[in-house]
């Protein structure tokens, strides 16, 4: 589904209108200026990320950082989810302090901390991502499960089934929808975070790469950046909202 | 012990401890009998208001919550959790949107036994690759009950289902129940607080009262259903009818039936 404002327009159309506006304006019109690029300097610094700021090494790295140990950690909540229906174990009570933890201090303080004890390590970021998706969705499901409906429990266990079989077959199958919303919010917030990280960190990734377009005050690799950056953003929530729609279809 | 009993309640009670800490009895020393009828399924009811304990009811007969005292018995057994003998069929949809109604039905099965029949059996043939999402209530219902007789359970237990009906889809759904019960001959259970449909589709219904929930009288009303008898339209069904709200008066209830004919 592509998000619609009250007039029944979508946001890329703006967007496309924007980039147009630019195009026609900064190319044509407006004289060369240090507010935006011109179109075709733009154009012809998209080569020039690829050597002068190693785009392809950095670009892979961050995609890489993000989105591996996101499934990763997908996959371990639905392994680990049959612990997380007992809300008296022992590794519930963990989680939940997790939360409490979680709501008092900020992710990028966390990523401070992380980046302070281990300034050299090249996966460092792909284990702080690991972790605040595996936290975040270890929360998220823990708390939906308690809004899955009566209705699918009862029936479930009138029929006979395992307490294993009930979390995998009805509590794990129920939360799907939202857990793939929740994934959808997180994304965003993942990709902030990780770019976040990289420019402070340093070593690989698009933060990086903005850093260094910072520093060389190069406004049109900074501009190339942002529409890269902007552009696969979109495919991953693109990806994410087509699967959601393939395995978590009910309402 | 009786060998003849498909289902006895001997005795039990639950309570429930509220927030506050204080004890409510929600069932008080409630027993019921279903005795085995060689011919065909029997329609049994229990009628009573909102708030009196009927879902809990259930849930004890199907195990799953645990009584505080007194035992339930299936075909002469303990019940000792879930086994798949008693089915409890929920008020609200209970079929799963992320499965088919094919899907569905084989549910409580292990492996992919037919369940056709079943399908056909409650007027589902054709959507058997259809996911029952944001459908009507009868349809889901539909679903629910085809789900509960692929188990081929002793007891099929209704938690008032039909109340958020279309009369027209109760009344088809009426006919459902009425001919699974003389092809598969099941035993059903209805909690209901609709005087009219009890006496409607039941041979026997108990009258329980709440604050704590109690069976306070039954009424034996044959084995013919009050349809077959033709007397939905006659006397005997509105006398009944005003016989029951006079009882649930006597016992400090206002219970109006609902009319429907």
């Amino acid at each position: 589904m592509i998000f619609k404002n009250k007039t029944g327009t979508s946001p890329y159309i703006f967007l496309l209108a924007y980039l147009l506006i630019w195009l026609i304006l900064f190319e044509f019109i407006i004289p060369a200026s240090n507010v935006l690029p011109k179109p075709s300097i733009v154009f012809q610094s998209f080569g020039a990320l690829w050597s002068d700021y190693n785009l392809l090494t950095n670009f892979l790295s961050t995609v890489s950082s993000i989105y591996l140990p996101l499934i990763i950690a997908y996959f371990l909540v639905m392994i680990i989810s049959e612990f997380l229906f007992n809300r008296k174990s022992f590794f519930a009570a963990f989680i939940s302090s997790i939360h409490w933890f979680g709501k008092y201090l900020p992710g990028l303080l966390i990523a401070f901390i992380i980046i302070y004890w281990f300034p050299d390590s090249n996966y460092i970021e792909s284990v702080f991502v690991f972790f605040t998706a595996l936290s975040s969705m270890i929360i998220f499901y823990q708390l939906e499960i308690e809004n899955v409906e009566q209705e699918y429990i009862d029936s479930a266990l009138s029929l006979g089934i395992s307490k294993s079989n009930l979390n995998r077959k009805v509590l794990w199958k129920s939360v799907q929808p939202k857990l793939f919303s929740h994934i959808f919010e997180m994304h965003l917030y993942i990709w902030s975070m990780i770019i976040a990280f990289e420019f402070i960190k340093g070593g690989f990734g698009l933060g990086v790469v903005l850093k260094n377009a910072l520093l060389y005050r190069d406004l049109s690799a900074l501009f190339s950046i942002f529409i890269i950056t902007g552009v696969t953003i979109f495919i991953g929530q693109t990806i994410i909202r087509f699967l959601k729609k393939k395995f978590a279809f009910w309402s | 012990m009786n060998n003849n009993l498909i289902l006895s309640v001997n005795k039990i009670s639950k309570s429930f401890t509220r927030l506050a800490g204080a004890k409510i009895t929600v069932i008080d020393n409630i027993n019921l009998r279903i005795e085995k009828n060689g011919k065909s399924g029997q329609f049994i009811s229990v009628l009573a208001s909102f708030g009196s304990g009927k879902s809990t009811l259930l849930k004890l007969i199907c195990g799953i919550e645990k009584p505080d005292s007194g035992e339930i018995l299936v075909n002469g057994n303990l019940l000792n959790g879930t086994k798949g003998e008693v089915i409890f069929v929920p008020e609200k949809p209970s079929s799963f949107p992320w499965l088919n109604v094919l899907e569905n039905v084989q549910f409580g099965l292990e492996g992919n036994k037919p369940v056709q029949e079943f399908i056909d059996a409650v007027g589902l043939t054709g959507y058997e690759k259809h996911y029952p999402d944001n459908d009507s209530i009868g349809f889901r219902f539909r679903i629910s009950f085809a789900r509960a007789l692929a188990v081929n359970p002793e007891i099929i237990l209704l938690d008032d289902p039909f109340r958020r009906m279309i009369s027209k889809t109760r009344d088809e759904i009426y006919d459902v129940i009425r001919s699974v019960m003389k092809k598969y001959n099941t035993t059903f259970l209805l909690v209901t607080t609709n005087i009219s449909e009890a006496v409607y589709l039941s041979n026997k219904i108990y009258l329980m009262k709440k604050n704590p929930g109690k069976i306070f009288h039954e009424f034996n009303i044959g084995s013919e259903t009050a349809t077959e008898m033709g007397l939905n339209r006659q006397e005997r069904f509105i006398s009944l009818r005003s016989e029951i709200e006079k009882l649930f008066t006597s016992v400090g209830e206002n219970f109006q039936s609902e009319i429907r004919i």
